[in-house]
């Protein structure tokens, strides 16, 4: 009795669900986002900017005339939801590339990808997801499917280091300075946690022993008297947004003031807005322009931001830059696939390596010339690294330098 | 071993445990009073952070205005709470009132995250935010006056349980509600009384952790905080509360310290509490000061 | 005239104990339960993709909930921490099976034995511990158990989790949703039975005996503590088995997937299903399966294209399972295995019942 009246619920519950099956010349792309967990804080403008991006795409001739279908799903930063959500997709969406999101679930991914040959563009940029054949000794599992675009965040926390080391420098000052690495115990955080801390140690730091703090944003004077009596001068902030400005807030009331570092995914327009005083001086990698700036690209994601407001009037942060570039290289790399034997998983693949210094048409000066190769996914290992002031209600960006991480072999895939 | 960090560490438990000591007072009262555990005292102080928040930024009240109606508005919220979802569960199983209080805070918990986002949003300054150095310790005037605040508080329960009629009549009601009843005490009125003034109270401490770390999310787990507390105080001790609120305080960042010179696990600031609370019971199963139920047949 | 009156049926009356404790209660009830089963097995050959996944769904999550069912609402035991024993089957057959090589079809069973193992010793303390303090204890042993997890780098992979083989058995791989469904099916099948089965022995009677006055329970030659401690490891056992069988069907296995808000999830699905019911279990956990797809397809229905209301659909969600609990325990609070058996009684005796 109770398998008949499942099974009827279940019928009846379900009819209209399942998904249409795309049409023939429609391309059926997967969208992974974070609008509700704990990194929602950067997922919502990220994820905003993916969909826009796509919109735009579709109401501008599509890719070669061929619209995408894509499919949005938040899966609030847990992988095992976004496990299932891929296996879902694979068996009645079966796209041929998806926009990803976080580290824990796209590294679980890796290999799920690599076997069903869909190219999967994370908004995480774990150096983890660089090596695409496992050649280098540091690689833990080959990921030939996986793409991102920027630094990776080994590379960038590299250049973050790089800056402190001309910076402590630069303030005359002597001695060994300190670096720690701050962050939850969660892969996000946890990926540059060791490349960083060698290269670091290369530079002449003392590495300090990491300090763990909440990816939730709540209090962390604990922490922060901790990282005070650690006597550290340069902190990497490893967690996102809403978490750092929690923890630059405790750090301001009990007085420990090193020069934060925060990763690309740590710092934007509203956190110095909600920090205040407490984040004057943070630096911060910029993988974008800024809303306000006048770069030529700027006109075109305007016009991409006004697919979701027509107004024009929202102010759109550092992280839907970012969306709409990993977006558009994407299209790119479909357009060069169908002109060379049809957009399918593996096409994608080698029109994304085939990438030389390229910036998608439009965006000059927003993307970044990116270059991706058969055997090195680093799509970019310029580091721009700036500081933020905050002055009452305003702040500024204050570019302090350009940062080249040399691409060295040995760090592909750490 | 390293004095300073410790000393500094032990300051800020203490402060820390005054403002769980008042959260765990809340969560008592409506215990001691109505035999409901609330797992849902930590939405409490999420609600009212963020109403106060909206009143103060988005309609541009001052502080003087705003925080009144935020109070207000609390003390009927948790009147149309009691009367509404609490009031038919009287009577129900134990585990019955505790889902009931778990489905509350997961609704509202989502209700808030969807109206305010997931973003931290900073209060507009009350009070103008000087340090003072207390032990070593570099602490801004906002944390001092929480502290303050939390002793007042507690002085204010003392007085309300001593000599007000409400006081005495719910002391007689948590006593024995037949009895009380039967002197002209309207259990009804004392029950939503209970809930009103544990509302009331709880948002207040969410307005000042509000006003130093930032409005977010992170207020409610301080609803799931407050069970060490009471375990070790007693579920229906008011004083125990408080000491149960400053020993665990002071334990979360113990265990920091230790955490940081010797272990290097990384989290034992945030699962300390849970050891404590899992031992403690393991030894005494009624809590530390709880009365143990003398069972009759 | 005499035997024709004898023979007419109205209601159920029972005339012998052994009639009174049959697995199910009429003979037709047998029947219609075997045609389900028989019916579910032609699911895959013609249910889509989307069906599938939700009925396997229900299957692991169904065995879990029963497993609490038999702790909270045959032995009157309260547990806020099933999320984290569902997460150690899954994490033990994932390990069990990349550390041994032993197939996967036998590391089920091995995962539901270790959880069962861990859910003994954890139920040793336990059963001191009665009511709210129990509650709040079990509550305080899902964040240890969570934080565990996400530590533990040797058996779960640490914060980043760990690969689940595919369901495999003497060499042939059961990797699609079609094969899959069968294996879920079964162990669907043998658990409900099994759990079944467990309240006509004397064991079940204990239980029962326990949660309706433990005193008088322990008078009766009842040995309380034992009984506790049993029922635990029973419903770690079944726990073991819904995570080993959820771990498997992912292929992923990792710490951020059994946090308290599945324990809440497990809870609702027995109370909306009904206390101390075997059948409620599985009404209740099709419920709480279906509740989020219901809600998306309302929001989809209303606001398609409205970006708010989408990207708050995991708020809804949220909110729906809150309201769910609360309107349910209000209005129902008996579960909806309750409201089933007033339909079939009203119409057993339609057009006279009263």
């Amino acid at each position: 009795m109770r398998k008949t009246l499942l099974c009827g619920t279940a019928l009846l519950a379900m009819f209209g669900f399942a998904t249409m099956a795309s049409a023939a010349d429609s391309i059926p792309v997967g969208h992974l986002a974070c609008y509700t967990g704990p990194t929602s804080d950067v997922g919502i403008p990220y994820g905003n900017g993916v969909a826009d991006a796509m919109n735009y795409i579709n109401a501008n001739g599509g890719v070669n005339g061929k619209q995408l279908n894509y499919e949005t799903v938040d899966y609030s930063y847990k992988a095992p939801q976004a496990i299932a959500t891929y296996k879902r997709w694979v068996s009645d969406l079966k796209p041929v590339a998806i926009q990803g999101w976080g580290t824990a679930d796209t590294e679980a991914l890796v290999q799920f990808v690599a076997r069903d040959e869909i190219p999967y563009f994370s908004a995480s940029y774990s150096g983890h997801l660089t090596d695409p054949t496992g050649k280098s000794p540091r690689t833990k599992a080959p990921a030939p499917y996986n793409f991102f675009y920027g630094p990776s965040y080994s590379d960038t926390c590299r250049g973050l280091v790089q800056w402190a080391a001309d910076d402590w420098k630069a303030k005359g000052e002597t001695g060994k300075p300190k670096f720690i690495h701050m962050g939850a115990n969660h892969p996000y955080p946890n990926a540059p946690k060791e490349a960083c801390a060698a290269y670091a140690e290369e530079l002449g730091f003392e590495v300090l022993n990491p300090i763990v703090y909440d990816l939730k944003p709540g209090d962390a004077k604990a922490q922060c008297l901790t990282l005070k009596d650690s006597g550290a001068n340069y902190a990497y902030m490893g967690n996102t947004a809403g978490s750092n400005i929690s923890l630059l807030n405790s750090c301001g009331t009990v007085g420990a003031k090193p020069q934060f570092l925060a990763n690309v995914w740590g710092w934007d327009e509203n956190s110095i807005k909600a920090a205040q005083e407490s984040g004057d001086g943070v630096a911060v990698p910029l993988g974008s322009p800024s809303w306000k700036d006048d770069v030529p690209g700027m006109a075109t994601v305007r016009a991409i931001s006004k697919m979701s407001d027509p107004s024009g009037e929202t102010y759109r942060n550092l992280h839907y830059m970012r969306g709409v570039c990993a977006t558009f290289f994407m299209k790119d790399a479909m357009e060069m696939a169908d002109k060379h034997g049809g957009i399918t998983g593996p096409n994608i693949k080698k029109s994304m390596e085939m990438m030389v210094n390229h910036v998608p048409a439009g965006l000059d000066g927003v993307c970044k010339p990116s270059t991706w190769t058969n055997e090195d996914h680093r799509g970019t290992t310029e580091v721009s690294v700036y500081t933020t002031t905050y002055n009452g209600g305003d702040f500024k960006f204050n570019k302090q330098s350009t940062v080249d991480v040399p691409r060295r072999a040995d760090w592909l895939g750490w | 071993m390293n004095f300073e960090l410790l000393t500094q560490l032990l300051v800020n438990g203490l402060i820390v445990g005054t403002l769980y000591g008042v959260v765990a007072m809340c969560f008592v009262l409506i215990y001691k009073s109505t035999r409901v555990v609330n797992f849902a005292q930590g939405e409490f102080l999420l609600i009212g952070a963020w109403t106060c928040w909206a009143l103060l930024v988005k309609f541009e009240l001052p502080f003087y205005v705003g925080f009144p109606i935020t109070l207000a508005f609390m003390m009927v919220f948790g009147i149309v709470l009691q009367v509404l979802v609490l009031r038919p569960m009287i009577g129900e199983p134990i585990i019955s009132v505790i889902m009931v209080t778990i489905g509350l805070s997961m609704f509202f918990q989502a209700l808030v995250a969807w109206i305010f986002g997931g973003y931290t949003k900073a209060f507009p300054k009350v009070f103008e935010t000087e340090s003072v150095n207390i032990a070593g310790l570099q602490i801004e005037t906002a944390y001092m006056m929480s502290l303050g605040v939390s002793v007042v508080i507690m002085v204010g329960f003392y007085i309300f349980f001593k000599y007000s009629r409400l006081g005495l009549a719910m002391r007689a009601t948590a006593f024995n509600q037949q009895i009380a009843q039967s002197l002209g005490i309207s259990v009804k009125h004392v029950f939503a009384a209970a809930w009103a003034i544990s509302a009331v109270v709880s948002a207040l401490a969410g307005v000042v952790i509000g006003m130093v770390n930032g409005v977010s999310s992170a207020l409610s787990f301080i609803g799931i905080k407050v069970f060490p507390v009471v375990i070790l105080g007693g579920l229906d001790s008011i004083i125990g509360a408080i000491v149960g609120g400053l020993v665990i305080g002071v334990l979360e960042n113990l265990a920091e310290f230790v955490d940081s010179q010797w272990l290097q696990l990384g989290n034992m600031y945030s699962i300390a509490p849970f050891y404590a609370l899992v031992i403690i019971l393991m030894i005494k199963p009624y809590g530390l000061f709880g009365t143990k139920d003398i069972e009759r047949i | 005239m005499a035997s024709a009156h004898s023979r007419m049926r109205c209601g159920e009356f029972r005339t012998t104990y052994q009639q009174d404790t049959t697995i199910f209660p009429t003979p037709l009830a047998r029947r219609v339960a075997v045609i389900g089963v028989l019916l579910l097995m032609t699911v895959p050959l013609f249910g889509s993709a989307y069906q599938l996944n939700l009925l396997i769904q229900i299957g692991y999550y169904g065995i879990a909930a029963l497993g609490l069912n038999i702790v909270v609402g045959f032995t009157g035991q309260i547990s806020l921490g099933h999320a984290a024993f569902f997460g150690l089957g899954a994490f033990s057959s994932a390990w069990i099976n990349s550390t041994t090589g032993i197939p996967v079809f036998f590391c089920i069973p091995l995962a539901g034995c270790l959880t069962m193992a861990v859910g003994l010793l954890v139920g040793i303390p336990a059963g001191r511990i009665k009511g709210l303090y129990l509650a709040i204890a079990t509550l305080a042993s899902q964040y240890i158990l969570e934080d565990f997890f996400a530590r533990a780098d040797w058996f779960t992979g640490g914060s980043a989790g760990a690969m689940a083989n595919p369901f495999s058995i003497f060499g042939f791989v059961m990797n699609n949703d079609r094969s899959y469904f069968y294996v879920v099916l079964f162990y669907v099948v043998i658990m409900f039975l099994a759990g079944a089965n467990l309240l006509r022995s004397r064991d079940g009677r204990a239980f029962v005996a326990v949660r309706d006055h433990y005193l008088s329970a322990e008078i009766m030659g009842i040995n309380l503590n034992k009984y506790r401690i049993l029922s635990f490891g029973i419903s770690s056992f079944y726990a073991g088995i819904g995570g080993a069988l959820f771990g498997h069907y992912l292929g992923f296995v990792s710490a951020e997937g059994f946090t308290i808000l599945l324990s809440i999830q497990f809870i609702a699905m027995i109370i909306i299903g009904g206390l101390g019911s075997v059948m409620g279990s599985m009404l209740g956990t099709v419920f709480m399966v279906l509740l989020p797809e219901v809600m998306e397809f309302g929001v989809h229905l209303v606001g398609s294209g409205s970006s708010t209301l989408t990207q708050a659909l995991a708020y809804i969600k949220e909110m729906a399972i809150g309201l769910a609990i609360i309107l349910f325990l209000i209005f129902e609070p008996d579960g909806l295995s309750h409201r089933w058996k007033m339909i079939k009684n009203y119409w057993k005796l339609y057009p006279f019942s009263y």
